[in-house]
């Protein structure tokens, strides 16, 4: 048969087919010899209308697929025979199994079909090396693993005879404190995978055994995934995970991460608590299932609802905050979460107008000094009970406006938060004690905010009240002389500076033993001041006794050494000793690795520092290798929506710039302005900063309505963001006139330049670089409007500026040079 | 012949068409795993004669695609399309566990194979699925040479469990065209089936 015939036949048999006795007797003759025969058995076919299998496809499958296959039982796997089986999934089979010589039992995991196909393979494998990764009482342990000989791969470990945790507490009948502390356990097992960069992504219930002795064990690492793999959107597993379990971001097919299994494990929480799974917009407390106060429902609400948080970054950040807020849940502790994560609500807010990273640092201290505070007063009975409710007061106040449902304003502004937050700090006064902390911790909040004056009321009361309190020899006391110390270098008075932090470093020596690390602390301090005030080498004689300090302390922890080498390995950097900052912060990178693991955020600062030594020296390969390396740490540790993940994507972009990689810096730095536009809203400094960088690389690649229409952008939001006056605005006016000075429109970047100028003067010293460049540049620009006098003026003034600067811009300064002769000789004329 | 041999990965040598179009082999390789634990379910529903055995090509895909799409990420351009390559991966997916099968009974007891096979329980009607489905494929690849379009027809209704309104849809012709093309082709497969059997 050919397809022409095919075709023929086909035509018969459709006139043929709806035609009755005679008629198709008479058709059937007509038709040619060759078909006829054919044609009549297609005929015959049609009208018996069988279907063509005898059984559906269902029955062929469970054919054609066996159930167990029959050899199996007989093998050997390793020293194990199987017993039974005890379970199917998607993946393969498990089952019961012993050891011949020993006795002991184990599970034995069996993949399929492996034949079928090699990713099926490979995941089975994947999850195997999980295993052997991650040792810890409460994972089901690798024993043993091998193959077939026909090649079915397959691994024996730990076998959990068990309930599910939701069954073992219903059979249990089990109370309050015996769910959260078996769910603890949980977390504790998640926790583990997460430093070793596994996220689970399958938690629920049936994979969390619980044993008649009470040992929890968690199972099934099938749908895992290494953190460090880069993300891989195809590979979410979902159409292999329970959907009821699946986070919302799993749901849509989106990156996922350790707040993925945070998710989790919120709904396996609810289940504890409601013996239900969770319902849109039904809270635990509304499904209650076990014995609990009406405040601790509150509470739980919170634990859980945080935790289930349909928008990541407003679950727990991990494993370790979920932890802290159940202990203090269980000590009757104020949660870090209440109410609604306000301290990420804050964390926002505050980060409206200044640095958001900083600022949101100085409110996750605030959170952890109440923490703190609170739990080292515990004992106080009453006393400490009417100060915990003040204390929560306080925080709501602050950060709610008063009214913790409304919400804060949207006009809130940090300086109106913390100013009211002073005016709760001050009425806090029959409680002196607590009012110093507050006052020491706003003080530093408002220094951290640039609010200098308001700082310095602040930290001089808590100095005040320290003495009264404590006499001018006590610790306390020269603690709060170290802030104070802190506060004038920052306000430049550096000779106070340093005179406040050496006092304090005298008190605090003669306060302890020497050696105690309490003296490493306020060494650190007194460097930092020196540094800040350029006095680099003394800075590093401070530091370095700091360090020495700490190394030779028997109290100190890995990471205070780290935190001290980092401080000294920035002084180094700042005063340019490249190699020793260098070294330094390999040696703080390799505690960090050995203390949090090789994939931690630590570590990815530490390759941001070196990165930037190997971009400050002109090593522009090197950095691009630095960053990128940080970069695959930090994104997939806060996800590919993270502000953290656009810092990353910012620093590789700018090697790139200096490597002439014009496109795919450009590239970058566009994906690091849509997370910060998600983050943060069209109109932050945050979105304007990397707009910045967007503008000088297409200024860079001669693309000029593009440059322009990124610095008028970053203009128009420094505007809003800082009431029209701050030198950042400057900033954007100047580079928005250099993408008229590239296009010899002259004319229209001189009025830029001189708005930029005067508020530089409003805002800058007039010595700061910022205003040598400002002043070069329009004397250029007025030399090519042929006003040679005056521009003379502007770039002398500038010239004399720049070359003043420790660092000078040297291709600032030889165009000045340039300038300046070209001036010259017009005016001779 | 699409498939090598058993021991090769089907989507090794899977022809071009609509499946090169719908994406990388990541996402086949899933769809592969989809339609193969979809495929798990409803054996084991059928061995254990379970209610939900009821479960049709259909339903099958259906769900398949659901899980999927569901899963976002996924490239296909519609859930037509997503159905005419999940058929295909059915299709490859029974015909490879049936080649396997079938090549492990005519080797009897060899030492290589001796953890597969042999004794089937007695409970399942030995054979004729296995070989049918066997010879269904040969038919079929036989009436691709006759007619592309037809077995394409028949791989999206048999295997996908595509209804003749999607089928037209996605193939571009008339619900008319489908009907009688299906009835031809169908006939002339049993034909076939009928000649060998």
């Amino acid at each position: 048969m050919d397809p022409m015939r095919y075709g023929r036949l086909q035509e018969l048999f459709h006139d043929a087919v709806d035609l009755e006795g005679e008629a198709r007797e008479r058709f059937l003759a007509s038709v040619e010899d060759g078909l006829r025969a054919e044609l009549m058995e297609l005929l015959a076919e049609d009208e018996r209308a069988v279907p063509l299998l005898g059984k559906d496809l269902g029955a062929v499958a469970a054919e054609a697929l066996e159930d167990i296959p029959s050899g199996l039982m007989a093998q050997a796997f390793g020293p194990y025979r199987l017993e039974k089986l005890l379970g199917e999934g998607g993946m393969g089979l498990v089952f019961l199994a012993r050891r011949d010589d020993l006795g002991s039992v184990a599970a034995i995991k069996i993949l399929r079909d492996s034949w079928l196909s090699p990713s099926r393979r490979e995941r089975f494998l994947a999850e195997q090396r999980t295993l052997a990764e991650l040792r810890h009482p409460a994972i089901a342990s690798l024993y043993d693993a091998d193959t077939l000989a026909d090649g079915t791969p397959w691994f024996a470990m730990e076998f959990v005879e068990g309930a599910p945790i939701t069954d073992h507490c219903e059979a249990r009948k089990c109370g309050l404190q015996e769910r959260l502390a078996l769910f603890r356990r949980v977390c504790e097992a998640v926790q583990h995978a997460h430093r070793h960069l596994i996220i689970h992504r399958d938690l629920k219930p049936s994979n969390i055994l619980v044993s008649g002795a009470g040992e929890v064990k968690l199972l099934d690492f099938g749908i895992a995934k290494q953190l460090a793999a880069t993300e891989d959107r195809t590979k979410t597993g979902l159409h292999l995970m329970t959907p009821a379990y699946a986070a919302p971001e799993q749901l849509r097919g989106e990156a996922t991460g350790i707040y993925t299994d945070m998710y989790c494990l919120g709904v396996i929480l609810y289940q504890l608590l409601t013996a239900k799974l969770p319902e849109a917009g039904v809270a635990p407390s509304a499904a209650r299932h076990v014995a609990a106060s009406r405040a601790a429902w509150s509470e739980l609400d919170v634990l859980c609802q945080t935790a289930m948080h349909a928008e990541p970054a407003r679950r727990y950040g991990s494993v370790e905050a979920l932890l802290r807020d159940l202990d203090h849940f269980r000590a009757g502790e104020p949660l870090e979460a209440r109410p609604d994560n306000w301290s990420y609500r804050a964390g926002k807010f505050v980060g409206r107008n200044r640095s958001w990273l900083a600022i949101a640092a100085a409110v996750a201290a605030m959170v952890v000094f109440y923490t703190v505070r609170l739990r080292e007063a515990r004992n106080e009975a009453v006393a400490e009970a009417a100060r915990s409710q003040r204390m929560m007061r306080f925080v709501l106040n602050l950060f709610e406006g008063g009214d913790r449902y409304a919400g804060p304003a949207k006009d809130l502004r940090v300086v109106t938060l913390v100013d009211r937050g002073v005016d709760e700090a001050r009425a806090l006064s029959g409680d002196p004690e607590a009012q110093t902390e507050l006052f020491r911790t706003l003080g530093d909040v408002q220094r951290k905010l640039g609010n200098f004056e308001k700082a310095d009321t602040l930290l001089r009361d808590a100095l005040e009240q320290r003495r009264n309190a404590r006499g001018d020899r006590h610790p306390d006391y020269a603690e709060s002389l170290l802030d104070l110390a802190l506060l004038r270098a920052d306000q430049a008075r550096f000779e106070d500076a340093e005179r406040l932090a050496r006092e304090g470093v005298d008190l605090i020596r003669r306060a302890h033993p020497a050696g105690h690390p309490a003296i490493a602390g306020a060494l650190e301090a007194l460097g930092k001041v020196l540094e800040e005030r350029g006095s680099y080498e003394k800075a590093i004689g401070v530091m370095d006794e700091a360090v020495a300090l700490r190394t030779g302390s028997r109290e100190t922890t890995q990471a205070d050494l780290a935190a001290s080498l980092a401080g000294l390995a920035n002084v180094h950097f700042y005063a340019g000793h490249y190699k020793e900052s260098e070294a330094l912060n390999r040696r703080v990178l390799s505690i960090h690795k050995q203390v949090y693991g090789p994939k931690h955020p630590a570590v990815a600062e530490d390759l941001v520092n070196l990165g930037a030594i190997q971009q400050d020296t002109g090593n522009y390969v090197e950095a691009e290798k630095y960053q990128r390396e940080a970069l695959a740490i930090t994104r997939p540790f806060y996800g590919e929506d993270h502000p953290r993940t656009a810092a990353g994507l910012t620093l590789v972009a700018r090697s790139l710039i200096m490597q002439k990689k014009l496109d795919e810096s450009a590239a970058l730095l566009n994906q690091a302005l849509a997370i910060r536009e998600r983050a943060f809203g069209p109109m932050h400094p945050q979105v304007a900063s990397t707009l910045n960088e967007v503008g000088n690389v297409a200024l860079l690649q001669e693309r000029y309505a593009e440059s322009e229409a990124a610095f008028k952008r970053v203009v128009a939001i420094y505007r809003a963001a800082y009431q029209g006056k701050h030198y950042l605005i400057s900033i954007g006016l100047s580079n928005q006139a250099s993408v008229y000075m590239a296009q010899k429109d002259f004319a229209r970047a001189e009025p830029l330049l001189r708005e930029a100028m005067v508020m530089y003067r409003q805002t800058l010293a007039p010595t700061h670089v910022n205003v040598g460049i400002g002043r070069i540049k329009l004397g250029r620009v007025l030399l090519r409007l042929k006003r040679h006098g005056e521009a003379k003026v502007e770039t002398q003034t500038g010239f004399d500026i720049l070359s003043k600067q420790t660092n000078p811009a040297v291709s600032w300064l030889n165009n000045a040079r340039k300038d300046l002769a070209e001036e010259d000789a017009a005016l001779r004329k | 012949m699409r498939v090598r041999g058993a021991n090769s990965s089907e989507f090794e040598d899977w022809p071009g068409g609509p499946i090169g179009e719908a994406g990388g082999r990541e996402e086949l390789n899933r769809l592969f795993s989809v339609a193969y634990e979809e495929l798990r379910r409803l054996a084991s529903a059928i061995r254990r004669a379970d209610p939900k055995a009821m479960l049709s090509p259909t339903t099958l895909v259906n769900e398949a695609w659901l899980k999927l799409a569901g899963s976002g990420g996924v490239s296909w351009e519609s859930p037509l399309h997503f159905k005419r390559i999940a058929a295909k991966a059915m299709r490859q997916l029974l015909i490879s566990a049936a080649r396997r099968r079938g090549a492990m009974k005519r080797q009897g007891d060899g030492a290589l194979l001796v953890t597969f096979d042999e004794d089937l329980p007695a409970a399942t009607p030995e054979g004729c699925g296995v070989d049918e489905i066997l010879r269904l494929d040969a038919a079929l690849d036989g009436l691709a040479r006759l007619s592309p379009r037809q077995a394409s027809i028949v791989e999206s209704r048999f295997f996908g469990g595509l209804e003749v309104a999607e089928t037209a849809q996605l193939l571009g012709v008339s619900e008319a065209t489908v009907a009688r093309d299906w009835r031809v082709a169908k006939a002339w497969l049993s034909r076939e089936l009928r000649k060998e059997g």
